[in-house]
């Protein structure tokens, strides 16, 4: 499947309550959701430099809601901020399966674009909406703090329509997902995270959560062990 | 370098075959050796002249000559000079010998050159991937690795001007300016 399929498909958003108090409450929710986001920023590249004025006095994020999160599982953005080597990817594709739904991704500067000026390098990804699904891009080489706090407001207005549902796509189109990392990290890859019975148990299979490349999956899984503890 | 330095420096290498010595300015050396003299000249060096920092070990692929090049870089705290020691080996089949026992830093040094250029040094204690080590191919610093081949037949690109650019366009954003626009400004 080619990425411009990808984007043709729509999430079949949550469809209105016929309630209308649950409509109210569902608004609500919404608007509480997308005024207190915290931030967890995989700094992969350069582009972190522009998010110490845009979270600290000059700019100050934090009277939209925004804060930075020191763990994933606490956080509901991930911003990665810069070229994504492979190696990093693994870590992102990690830390992106642990964070709790709902989860938004940005890509902010050019590298996660298109690979940026690193485009001939055998070390980076280039696009990364091929192995997470993003939310949001924030173009420029680097974007300044402007630009991110402009990101961050549509992101908000996307919460708060409630278009901002991507995190849905990696449940419902896996199998793509799973192949375009395949091809990266060899047939063996597989996370901790049982993304397949996350869809199950949110009920958002989909037609594509299996396919080929989940069967590899399946066929290579190993059950995970526990950390070996040592001195 | 003083007169005396230089004096002692010669005394101390005169039993080294094929040592071509070059002084650049007051700081640095170049060694030209052959492959077989410089553990030699190491030893002799760090055991003798206090060179004792072997700041870094440079490979330099020289396809057209079919050679691979190995620069050891030796420098002393006591005289603050930096010598060089250029050594030249085949490039197939690209395999010499570890100065792990001499200097034990090399083995990173070596490990990263293995890793990159695919030279061998025997008698290093590890030689299993150092930094890439999600990677599959050549030893990607070669000169006959294509880089920006490989990256053609790995990824795809995002479209110049994809669907969702017209509806930023029309609110005003998007590229404003085209490179062909742009052509013949300058």
């Amino acid at each position: 499947m080619t990425q411009n399929e990808l984007e043709k498909i729509e999430i079949s958003t949550q469809p209105k309550r016929t309630n209308p108090l649950a409509n109210v409450f569902d608004d609500l929710v919404r608007f509480c959701r997308s005024r207190s986001m915290f931030m967890l920023h995989y700094c992969t590249g350069c582009g972190a430099i522009e998010l110490p004025p845009a979270m600290t006095s000059r700019f100050d994020m934090e009277r939209l809601g925004i804060q930075p999160m020191v763990t994933p599982r606490q956080a509901d953005i991930l911003l990665i901020t810069g070229y994504v080597s492979i190696k990093t990817l693994k870590r992102v594709i990690l830390t992106y399966e642990q964070m709790g739904s709902p989860k938004y991704v940005i890509g902010i500067c050019s590298c996660t674009v298109n690979g940026g000026m690193y485009w001939q390098s055998y070390a980076t990804a280039k696009k990364l909406d091929e192995y997470l699904p993003v939310d949001l891009y924030i173009a420029g080489c680097m974007p300044r703090p402007e630009a991110v706090m402009e990101g961050m407001q549509q992101l908000m207005q996307k919460i708060k329509t409630g278009e901002a549902d991507s995190w849905k796509k990696y449940y419902s189109h896996y199998d793509y997902y799973l192949g375009n990392q395949q091809q990266l990290f060899g047939n063996n890859w597989q996370t901790p995270t049982d993304i397949i019975g996350e869809a199950e148990s949110y009920q958002l299979m989909g037609p594509q959560t299996l396919g080929e490349h989940t069967k590899i999956l399946q066929q290579v899984q190993k059950p995970l062990e526990p950390l070996e503890m040592k001195l | 370098m003083s007169e005396a330095d230089s004096q002692k420096l010669n005394v101390l290498l005169q039993g080294i075959e094929g040592l071509q010595l070059t002084q650049f300015n007051q700081r640095r050396l170049r060694a030209d050796i052959s492959p077989e003299a410089l553990p030699a000249l190491l030893a002799l060096l760090r055991g003798r002249a206090g060179y004792v920092h072997l700041s870094a070990i440079s490979c330099v692929d020289w396809i057209a000559e079919d050679e691979f090049e190995l620069v050891y870089h030796l420098y002393s705290y006591e005289t603050k000079i930096l010598i060089s020691a250029h050594i030249r080996i085949a490039r197939d089949p690209g395999v010499y010998l570890s100065v792990f026992d001499i200097f034990t830093p090399a083995a990173f040094f070596e490990r990263d050159i293995h890793e990159m250029y695919g030279v061998y040094f025997e008698g290093s204690p590890d030689m299993s991937k150092f930094i890439l080590t999600e990677w599959q191919g050549p030893p990607p610093m070669r000169k006959d690795f294509d880089s920006e081949q490989w990256v053609m037949d790995t990824f795809n690109w995002q479209d110049y001007h994809p669907d969702w650019l017209q509806d930023i366009e029309q609110k005003g954003g998007g590229i404003v300016r085209t490179p062909e626009s742009r052509r013949g400004e300058e």
